[in-house]
């Protein structure tokens, strides 16, 4: 029991990465990124083209930020010539055409099987004592992250970026940039999402293209709905929430005599119904936004 | 006339928003530094479009514009208050109302060092007093002519050479209305700044302004000095629609 409580907590803190990660670009900048499963992807592959190729996790993670850091300048840039509702659209499909090419270019990914055999980045004297190290590294990244963003958050920078979600045109007259403000924000919240894909590669140890369905993006979307948009602390609470319910789905299908096959469909029921409840009784989340003055 | 003659000079300037018709047709307009001018027009003739176009909101498909002598007709909109010393006080949500009355303020106020900063957010406070007492109030808690003040204080905060207002009466009681032209008067007169506006509310603008352009269809269809456009037959024209 204590191994599967571990496993569902470091689970959780790296969704909480991703959702961290998510509200930086929704919550703050207004950037509805529909694509966010690409940036913890370029984590995941960074690090499994680096295993394959024979090289050590450190290339492997810096692989992966500079792919997330490319996909993340690619978001930016498609948000000069595109609204924000088309951009939307326009993450999401970057995110399938990814998921097209982890799948097809099996030279380079290994397709559909994915790569396995990843190392497990920390070996203790057993493996769960490397799995508690890799738990408490993730932990201290979220902590860090949430730090971070905390602070960014209520600088200038955190600022213009709220200007720029409220009101896009009056933040351009004021003299603030808004391609570079999407840019730099983008970047900075990339890194957490790629973070968080390293980390899992070798946690799980395969990286395959099934971890890049759209329907992940949605699970981190449902975390930072439940959580509150704009607020750190709230999708943070949302991961956990979001990862505890998932893992008491198998429970619920032993307690109700389900068939097995119920368990992902009860999953995704959890996803769309949770994210439609919350818009629709409670769109500011759990711990909602904290307005009010900024002196940066 | 050189171009160098005016602080804002229109040359030629068509513009429309996306792949739609032109909604401006080869304008030319001219404003002498220190001068207020108003233009007006009837709905859709293209008033808001001319000032978006002149702040860089709106990209110009033909044509020029200069402002304080330099061309800015290429220059991004987010450039112009540093580069070409404009403030722009746009006409609706003016204001983030999340933020305290002072921060507001201080948002304009971006490209200014820190004792900068302090000063002019000074100076602005004795010459605001009402917004002065509420400085720390959350910006939601102002009345509407409030609101515009302090949306003309946040422009200018960045101490521009040339201020564009998108129709600052908009909205507001006849009381702070008079408030808000009578402060436009005191912000030439204290510091010479070019000021143009887009108004619906011809009588007061007129009232307060030199000039004025009356458009119609994307055109400049009268040119007049203000005190005797009231009088001019053809306005009444235009905006029954006679033209």
């Amino acid at each position: 029991m204590f191994e599967f409580s571990l496993h569902v907590a470091t689970i959780a803190a790296l969704y909480g990465l991703l959702a961290l990660s998510l509200n930086l670009q929704t919550g703050f900048a207004g950037l509805v990124n529909f694509g966010q499963i690409a940036l913890f992807g370029c984590g995941t592959y960074g690090a499994a083209l680096a295993f394959n190729n024979q090289f050590g996790p450190v290339v492997g993670l810096l692989l992966g930020l500079v792919l997330v850091s490319l996909v993340a300048l690619f978001f930016a840039r498609l948000g000069r010539s595109l609204g924000s509702d088309y951009w939307g659209i326009a993450t999401l499909a970057i995110g399938q055409i990814l998921l097209t090419i982890a799948t097809n270019e099996t030279w380079l990914t290994g397709g559909a099987q994915g790569i396995s055999g990843l190392p497990q980045l920390f070996t203790g004297s057993t493996r769960l004592q490397g799995h508690l190290i890799l738990f408490s590294v993730t932990l201290a990244l979220l902590a860090a992250t949430w730090w971070l963003f905390h602070r960014l958050t209520q600088s200038k920078f955190g600022l213009s970026l709220r200007l720029m979600r409220e009101e896009p045109q009056f933040a351009a007259s004021l003299g603030y940039d808004l391609d570079g403000l999407r840019r730099s924000a983008m970047l900075v919240a990339a890194v957490p999402a790629a973070l968080s894909g390293f980390l899992f590669a070798h946690y799980m140890t395969f990286v395959g293209p099934d971890q890049l369905f759209s329907t992940e993006t949605f699970v981190v979307w449902t975390m930072v709905v439940i959580g509150g948009l704009g607020s750190h602390a709230g999708v943070v609470v949302g991961a956990i929430l979001t990862q505890m319910l998932f893992a008491a789905v198998p429970f619920a299908k032993d307690f109700f005599a389900l068939p097995s096959e119920y368990v992902a469909a009860m999953r995704l029921t959890l996803i769309g119904g949770g994210l439609l409840g919350f818009l629709l009784l409670r769109p500011q989340g759990l711990i909602p936004e904290k307005v009010g003055s900024i002196r940066g | 006339m050189s171009k160098l003659d005016g602080m804002i000079v229109v040359e030629g300037l068509r513009a429309g928003y996306g792949d739609g018709p032109d909604i401006l047709h080869g304008l030319d307009l001219r404003v002498a530094a220190g001068e207020i001018v108003t233009i007006l027009g009837p709905n859709g003739c293209g008033k808001s479009t001319l000032l978006k176009a002149i702040g860089g909101f709106v990209p110009p498909r033909a044509g020029n514009v200069y402002i304080n002598a330099q061309d800015a007709t290429a220059v991004p909109v987010h450039r112009r208050v540093r580069t070409h010393h404009v403030g722009f006080v746009p006409q609706t949500d003016n204001v983030f109302t999340t933020l305290s009355v002072a921060d507001n303020i201080l948002l304009g106020a971006r490209f200014l060092v820190a004792t900068e900063r302090r000063q002019r957010f000074a100076a602005l406070m004795k010459s605001y007093p009402s917004l002065a007492n509420k400085r720390d109030r959350r910006a939601s808690a102002l009345s509407g002519g409030e609101r515009q003040l302090l949306s003309i204080a946040r422009a200018l905060i960045a101490d521009p050479a040339v201020l564009l207002l998108d129709e600052p009466s908009a909205g507001l009681s006849p009381v702070m209305m008079d408030e808000v032209f009578d402060e436009i008067v005191r912000i030439r007169d204290r510091t010479g700044m070019t000021i143009l506006m887009v108004e619906q509310n011809a009588a007061q603008a007129l009232a307060v302004s030199e000039r004025a352009y009356v458009l119609s269809l994307g055109r400049v269809a009268i040119e007049q000095r203000a005190s005797e456009l009231l009088d001019n037959p053809e306005l009444a024209g235009l905006y029954l629609g006679a033209h």
